[in-house]
């Protein structure tokens, strides 16, 4: 297996919200949602996640609540605001235009 | 809702830090719990599984950090922690934040006290509603710009402005408080009725003019300052109605203006302009009724921008210059008007822009001066806390971490330092306005306001920044581990310190050479003036004025003035006494210059021929003053007798007059002026001067200049109120209480103004220079000082850091003298690139000084030379300290020491 890729500046803020989009989750849980989806390819460093996530809820693109975990611990749930669900389309926009334009390019 | 949520976050973020720091913890202990978790799951064994779990996540601390720099507000919480760290930390180093303090309290206290200035004079808006709308007229006909213009052209722009919603027309005068024991002059402005809507002023008490009050037929009535109604009225509230004897005219007081309210500055009365006579000065006007002279102020309608100002000003100069008749303008007259509209405010500040200017230049070198020094300190500092930054750095405090710790401390530095330059700029303020330097005195009281407090805050949080900047760079390029292994044993930065230290001292030293260049020009030249031959003796020269009232030149100036000069030659304590129309060096407001015409020469227009300085003297003033008689003779009473009175009419060939050598020079190069006739100012006059005989030059309006003079004689008939000079036999002081009771023996209503002696008038005349080099001097000393601390700091500094190479330079032989030649070669590197920076600083910046020096070019090489010889002497004497130390290093102590 090589060595999992480091992300893209600004691409975990987008991974993140997609991933809440599906339900509120606590942060352990999007790690293992964003590398379990990429099929282990991406793979998010608590250094970076957690960071984020308090930006994003700064942003108020994300909301955070205690609630009880699957094994019975308090745990910190994050899931998307209304704001958030238009920002997850706005950087998917733009996500897609930009892998389109690279791979146009790395195709050619 | 979104900024309403974001701005709740930021509100816990800042108030409820304790449970954020909780629950941040429970989040990753929660995540860090479930790697481990998995990893049993996994198969490891517990240990193990918690093992791999931190390494995977990596520094706790430094992902807190990240998160909590992610709400933002970190900023504040760290701002906090690192001001108390920095207050414990300046506790232990109190040397450093004395000097510091002290260093800036002057600095800062010398750039606010400058800036209180310039807000007061140039900022801060005049005190009258919209004060940016009103605008000084100046009007130009031939050479130059003039302050004052022709009441034709008031009642003109009056009539025919489209820009102006008034325009007001005034004349600044003085009158006599009579009927009382001492008769008094006070100042006094004269003022069209539109002058009080012009200012948009409202009056306390009462009224203030109404429209047709204006010309010869306004009734007697008379508008009181606040402070004269205030001071000399008692501020009685029933004196409406009441009357001042004014020039022996009772005036009804009709209103009191409220307090503030001081335009033109100084005035404590305000009565109808009586000659504003609209029959006689308004177009069309005839060429030979005399035209008077007005100041001019008008207020701007709002929705007038500057552009359209301008264009409309340049319609009406042109539109009134065409009004005046046809014959004036042929000679010259108004050919060429120019109608100026200047903002009041510049108007005003305008002889001060240049002087302010300098001197806040001069300020914000010291202060840089100042923060290039406490920055050395810093840097010092930063070698001796190298491993402790380090530690910091190893347990995760990012670089940006470190650099802001260090900006927040240096932050810290500089509070003390900013408040007490506040107090120390009050105290200086304090002292300007008791002590009013002639500069100021034509300005309102310096005062302190909240653009002061802003600008002092500003100044402080930048001085902060600039002298916390390098020594912060500096820290954060730590290399963890070399200063970690070095382990306390070396307590010196690394090259690049000592090299900004050594930029920073060449630096410091430039600019101060670059401030005593300056201080040194405005010396020299001071030193100039202070020696300029005035032509005469100004020792035991009294002078005063006396201006009659209910006289006038048609009746009886004359016998009046003969009889007190009579009186006053009379007196043992007298010498010799004259009488003169403008008193030497005496500010004159409208010097008398006029255009001159040679007969027999080809006749130019009026603009183009040469201007001369007029001055009407009684014989004995030549005497008097010590004045020499080169050729021909001076005029005497004998030679007016039978003359008539009066402005004299028609062909008069005996008139005579006296000229001054530099007008010989100027106007008859190598020809006999003797016999030689001028004419002054339109041709029609007719007056044909002879000249009579050629008397030594004068300075006569101010120190700088040596004018071309031409001097007539107030014999018989004098046509204006006149001065006197008088030759004391007693200190002239003294003499002030007789030769008053002289003139009032001949009236006793009329008191003498302006008394001063002529040494000072003369000490007066050189008043502004005196301030600017007081000020700029003390600014360069405290730089030198300043320079000199920052020398001996960086030498000891050197000294100490290179104690084990000079030790082991010694252990091998190198002598004493070799260790001082070593020392000293350090130092004239230093000076000689210092001096290389400071000239080259002089020769770009003093040229803004050029206006302001006297006989002095503003590249004097002696002054360069003579100041960086100063520099030189004053840095060696500061590394003559740490240059002795190394001398005296003991080798066996120095090479145990590492």
């Amino acid at each position: 297996m090589s060595k999992p890729t480091d992300l893209l500046q600004g691409t975990l803020d987008l991974l993140i919200l997609k991933t809440l989009a599906l339900e509120p989750m606590h942060g352990w849980a999007i790690a293992q949602r964003i590398q379990q989806l990429s099929k282990d390819v991406l793979q998010v460093q608590q250094g970076s996640l957690y960071p984020a996530l308090h930006r994003l809820e700064q942003q108020a693109w994300i909301e955070a609540e205690w609630g009880e975990s699957d094994n019975n611990r308090r745990a910190k749930y994050y899931s998307l605001t209304k704001a958030g669900r238009k920002q997850l389309e706005r950087e998917s926009i733009s996500w897609e235009r930009l892998s389109s334009a690279i791979s146009a390019i790395v195709r050619a | 809702m979104r900024w309403l949520k974001k701005l709740r976050l930021r509100f816990r973020s800042v108030f409820q830090r304790a449970a954020l720091e909780r629950e941040l913890d429970d989040e990753l202990r929660f995540h860090f719990d479930r790697q481990v978790e998995r990893n049993i799951v996994a198969g490891m064994n517990p240990e193990k599984a918690r093992l791999a779990a931190a390494r995977e996540f990596g520094q706790i601390a430094l992902h807190k950090d990240e998160c909590r720099d992610a709400r933002r507000t970190s900023m504040i919480e760290n701002f906090w922690e690192d001001s108390r760290y920095a207050v414990r930390n300046l506790r232990r180093d109190p040397f450093l934040a004395l000097t510091a303090t002290l260093t800036l309290a002057v600095c800062i206290g010398a750039n606010t006290t400058v800036f209180s200035v310039a807000n007061s004079i140039l900022i801060r808006p005049l005190p009258y509603p919209n004060s940016d709308r009103i605008d000084w007229i100046s009007e130009r006909n031939g050479p130059a710009q003039q302050d004052i213009g022709a009441a034709p052209d008031y009642f003109a722009l009056r009539e025919r402005n489209r820009i102006f919603t008034d325009v007001a027309a005034f004349q600044i005068t003085d009158v006599t408080l009579t009927g009382v024991e001492r008769p008094e002059k006070l100042d006094t402005a004269s003022v069209s009725p539109s002058f009080f809507r012009v200012m948009a002023a409202q009056p306390l008490l009462g009224r203030y003019l109404s429209d047709d009050e204006e010309g010869p037929k306004a009734p007697p009535i008379v508008v009181l300052s606040y402070e004269f109604w205030h001071n000399r009225m008692g501020s009685d509230p029933q004196i409406l109605g009441k009357t001042l004897a004014l020039d022996r005219l009772s005036r009804t007081i009709v209103g009191v203006m409220p307090q503030g309210f001081d335009f033109p500055h100084g005035t404590q009365l305000w009565t109808p302009a009586m000659s504003l006579d609209p029959p006689s000065q308004r177009f069309p006007i005839s060429p030979d009724k005399p035209i008077l002279i007005v100041s001019m102020l008008a207020r701007r309608k709002p929705s007038v921008g500057p552009v359209e100002a301008a264009t409309e000003m340049k319609r009406l100069s042109f539109a009134i210059g065409a009004l005046y008749p046809q014959e004036m303008r042929k000679l010259g007259f108004r050919s060429d008007l120019v109608i100026g509209a200047t903002p009041l405010q510049d108007y005003l500040a305008g002889p001060l822009r240049t002087a302010l200017s300098i001197l806040a230049g001069s300020v914000v070198l010291v202060l840089l001066i100042a923060c290039a020094n406490i920055a050395n300190l810093l840097l010092a500092r930063a070698g001796s806390r190298q491993r402790e930054l380090a530690v910091r750095m190893a347990l995760g405090s990012g670089r940006g971490r470190i650099i802001r710790q260090m900006l927040t401390e240096s932050l810290v530095l500089a509070i003390p330092g900013g408040a007490a330059g506040i107090v120390l700029a009050w105290l200086a303020v304090s002292v300007l306005n008791t002590a009013k330097p002639a500069i100021l005195v034509r300005y309102p009281a310096i005062s302190m306001d909240w653009r002061v407090l802003a600008f002092t805050i500003a100044l402080m949080l930048a001085t902060s920044l600039v002298f916390g900047i390098v020594p912060a760079l500096s820290s954060a390029g730590i290399q963890i581990q070399d200063a970690l292994k070095s382990a306390g044993l070396t307590q010196s930065a690394g090259r690049g310190a000592t090299r900004a230290r050594r930029i920073l001292v060449v630096a410091e030293l430039g600019v101060s050479l670059v401030l005593l260049i300056g201080a040194g020009l405005l010396a020299r030249s001071f030193l100039r003036m202070m020696h300029v031959q005035l032509g005469f003796s100004s020792d035991h020269l009294l002078t005063f004025r006396v201006d009659p009232i209910g006289y006038s030149f048609d009746r009886n100036y004359g016998p009046f003035y003969s009889e007190i000069l009579d009186r006053l030659q009379h007196l043992p304590m007298v010498r010799s006494a004259a009488l003169v129309d403008d008193i030497p060096l005496s500010h004159n407001q409208y010097p008398a210059t006029g255009a001159i015409r040679v007969v027999g020469r080809p006749i130019v227009p009026v603009p183009e021929r040469p201007r001369v300085d007029t001055n009407e003297v009684s014989p004995e003033f030549f005497e008097t003053l010590g004045i020499s008689l080169r050729s021909g003779r001076i005029f005497s009473a004998h030679d007016f007798v039978g003359m008539p009175a009066g402005p004299r009419p028609g062909l008069l060939s005996r008139e005579m007059v006296l000229v001054s050598e530099s007008f010989v020079r100027r106007i008859f190069p190598g020809q006999d002026p003797l016999g030689q006739q001028l004419v002054f100012g339109p041709d029609d006059l007719n007056i044909r001067w002879t000249i009579a005989g050629v008397v030594s030059d004068i300075r006569n309006t101010a120190i700088g200049d040596l004018p071309s003079m031409i001097y007539r004689c107030t014999c018989g008939a004098p046509q204006f109120r006149l001065g006197f000079l008088v030759r004391t036999a007693v200190p002239p002081g003294n003499a002030i209480r007789p030769l008053e009771r002289e003139v009032r023996a001949v009236d006793r209503d009329q008191p003498i103004s302006d008394v001063k002696t002529m040494d000072e008038r003369r000490d007066a005349a050189l008043a502004p220079e005196r301030f600017q080099l007081i000020l700029l001097g003390s600014f360069a000393s405290i730089a030198i000082i300043l320079a000199a601390a920052g020398v001996y700091g960086t030498m000891s500094y050197l000294v100490a850091r290179r104690t084990r190479e000079i030790g082991i330079r010694m252990a091998m032989g190198a002598r004493a003298a070799d260790v001082l030649r070593m020392m000293l070669a350090e130092t004239t590197i230093l000076v000689l690139l210092a001096i290389g920076a400071g000239f080259g600083g002089a020769w770009a910046l003093t040229r803004y000084i050029r206006s302001m020096l006297y006989g002095v070019s503003e590249l004097d090489p002696m002054t360069f030379v003579v100041t960086s010889v100063l520099l030189a002497a004053i840095v060696l004497a500061a590394s003559l300290g740490p240059a002795r130390r190394a001398v005296r290093i003991d080798p066996m102590t120095a090479l145990r020491e590492e």
